[in-house]
């Protein structure tokens, strides 16, 4: 199913890459793609309720921004200094979290969120380069090898995400895959079992945490070179509700469910933009609809049909 | 081989396991029996690191009070609980898998899962979801899965409960089996005491987490404190 989504999203230029508008719409669900990706990967898979994956987005964005335009470093390498940072964050708020269960860390990993703002915005913000209020507003283009990447032509920064999507919806893939993947399925279970059977929940919990954020963090330096202007505005409830409608429309632990959702809310967002002020409360609707009837999302949908097809009554499992 | 010292376990107000004391040698069946609420789970979450406690626990004369059930797992002491765990995410195989990738100190052997199944006899439902299994399938998996990390100790956490007489004989043969062929230690956490009585070399039986005897099932069982113990008073 990956290969299929990315197949399709390859070729999209072709269709669109005349019209810039629709091109940044492309671009930006690629961004989200990744976020709602790694947001599953720790509350789809590994069951930990975190509500900072937004936090970490930005964290991710000023930290590359900050470092590119404050130490010189080249945009490129900013974006991986950010995710290390971001990482490192992700870890010391997933440590408190390892003591907790459920709605204890929705409310520990989104007070990380509600504190952000006020930070950035205020004296300590301002002391690291924030902008303050006024935010960041003119950061570096991305360069790659000499070239300089513009949102004039946007299919070349397209590809350039494309690739970066691809390369983390494979890391994800492998991860989930793999004896991570296992232990964080088997702790989401029963961490008791899983605990006795030798799975340490310490370890594995701060992965979680270090690689999503790490990813995320890295994401939204691209999107701080990309959109070459930052404010904590993301850090509004909007982009946080985006993200879990595309979870929801992409089914939460149903990997690349999220990299479908994405590409789908943008597109149905966009759609009914002409409804104007209606639109949140129509989008809130087909969500609760959505919910009610496919409570697994799309892939879930997907996932039926195909096992109806194959005359299967199992579940999927790994 | 495992040695409870002077352990004391509070919940609060509530003293759940009282300065309890036992051995269990090498190779030994040993039962523990108690009315319920006894504090005959807890003292399995002390010894598997689940809680913390006063007093002392060692495996293989090695202190493992405060080490946690991660590390206690790849020392050699697996368990299963009263009520069947099972991961619903994985299948059969997977389940048993994890015990032999994350708790068996020589690492993850394919052989030694494919073994396991067998033993416990889910071969033929590697593929299944594990929450397609029966109440019986669920136990032999847990089971299977605590095998799976090359145990020393295996403490079974009232396997017969909710079992019918058939059930019950099919988990005594498994439960010889895994003593006698794979000669693994195993402490019983049991109601029934006829289980208790064929499978046990020792028995523990403790109320409101306190020790009313320990010693030969046979003995212990008609012991008149433990008549008293579950009976009440008004038996005589």
């Amino acid at each position: 199913m990956l290969v299929g989504i990315w197949a399709i999203v390859a070729v999209l230029p072709l269709f669109f890459g005349g019209t810039d508008f629709i091109m940044h719409i492309l671009i930006m669900c690629l961004i989200w793609s990744v976020v709602a990706s790694c947001w599953d990967l720790i509350m789809g898979f590994a069951g930990i309720f975190s509500f900072g994956q937004v936090a970490f987005f930005v964290i991710g964005s000023y930290t590359s921004a900050i470092v590119s335009a404050g130490f010189g470093v080249p945009p490129i390498f900013a974006v991986f200094i950010a995710g290390g940072f971001t990482a490192l964050v992700g870890i010391l708020v997933g440590l408190p979290c390892l003591k907790l269960k459920g709605a204890y860390i929705a409310l520990v990993t989104f007070a990380v969120h509600m504190i952000l703002e006020p930070v950035l915005k205020g004296d300590i913000g301002q002391a690291i380069g924030t902008g303050g209020t006024r935010g960041l507003l003119s950061i570096d283009p991305m360069t790659l090898f000499g070239y300089t990447f513009t949102t004039a032509s946007p299919i070349p920064y397209f590809y350039l995400f494309f690739l970066v999507a691809v390369a983390c919806s494979v890391i994800i893939l492998l991860v989930i895959r793999s004896h991570w993947g296992t232990a964080f399925l088997a702790l989401k279970d029963s961490q008791e079992f899983a605990t006795c059977l030798g799975v340490s929940a310490f370890k594995y919990k701060l992965m979680v945490f270090a690689l999503t954020s790490f990813l995320t963090g890295m994401m939204g330096g691209f999107y701080a070179h990309y959109v070459g202007m930052l404010s904590t505005r993301m850090l509004g409830i909007d982009l946080f509700v985006t993200l879990m409608v595309i979870l929801v429309i992409g089914g939460v632990g149903k990997f690349p469910g999220a990299i479908l959702g994405a590409f789908i809310t943008i597109a149905i967002n966009e759609l009914l933009s002409p409804l104007g002020p209606f639109r949140p409360i129509t989008m809130g609707a087909l969500v609760v609809i959505l919910v009610l009837l496919l409570p697994d999302g799309i892939v879930g949908l997907i996932q039926k049909l195909s096992r109806g097809s194959r005359g299967r009554l199992s579940p999927k499992v790994h | 081989m495992l040695r409870v010292t002077q352990v004391t376990k509070k919940f609060g107000e509530l003293t759940a396991v009282n300065n309890l004391s036992f051995e269990v040698a090498q190779g030994q069946v040993f039962g523990i029996a108690g009315p319920n609420g006894a504090g005959k789970s807890t003292v399995y979450n002390l010894i598997t690191g689940l809680y913390d406690f006063e007093g002392s626990i060692s495996f293989k004369d090695q202190n493992i009070s405060g080490m946690t059930p991660h590390c206690i797992a790849r020392l050699g002491i697996a368990r299963t609980f009263q009520i069947p765990q099972t991961f619903p995410s994985l299948t059969v195989a997977k389940t048993v898998e994890v015990g032999s990738y994350f708790g068996s100190q020589t690492g993850f052997d394919r052989g030694h899962v494919n073994e396991v199944l067998a033993f416990v006899n889910l071969a033929d439902k590697r593929e299944a979801p594990t929450g397609s299994l029966n109440l019986l399938d669920k136990k032999m998996l847990m089971i299977g899965a605590a095998l799976a990390t090359r145990p020393e100790i295996l403490m079974l956490d009232e396997p017969m409960a909710g079992s019918n007489s058939k059930e019950i004989l099919r988990l005594m043969d498994l439960i010889r089996r895994i003593n006698q062929d794979l000669g693994v230690t195993i402490i019983l956490i049991e109601h029934f005491m006829k289980v208790l009585t064929e499978l046990t070399q020792k028995l523990l039986i403790i109320e409101t987490g306190t020790e009313i005897c320990c010693g030969d099932p046979r003995e212990v069982t008609s012991d008149p404190r433990v008549i008293e113990c579950y009976l009440g008073d008004s038996h005589d």
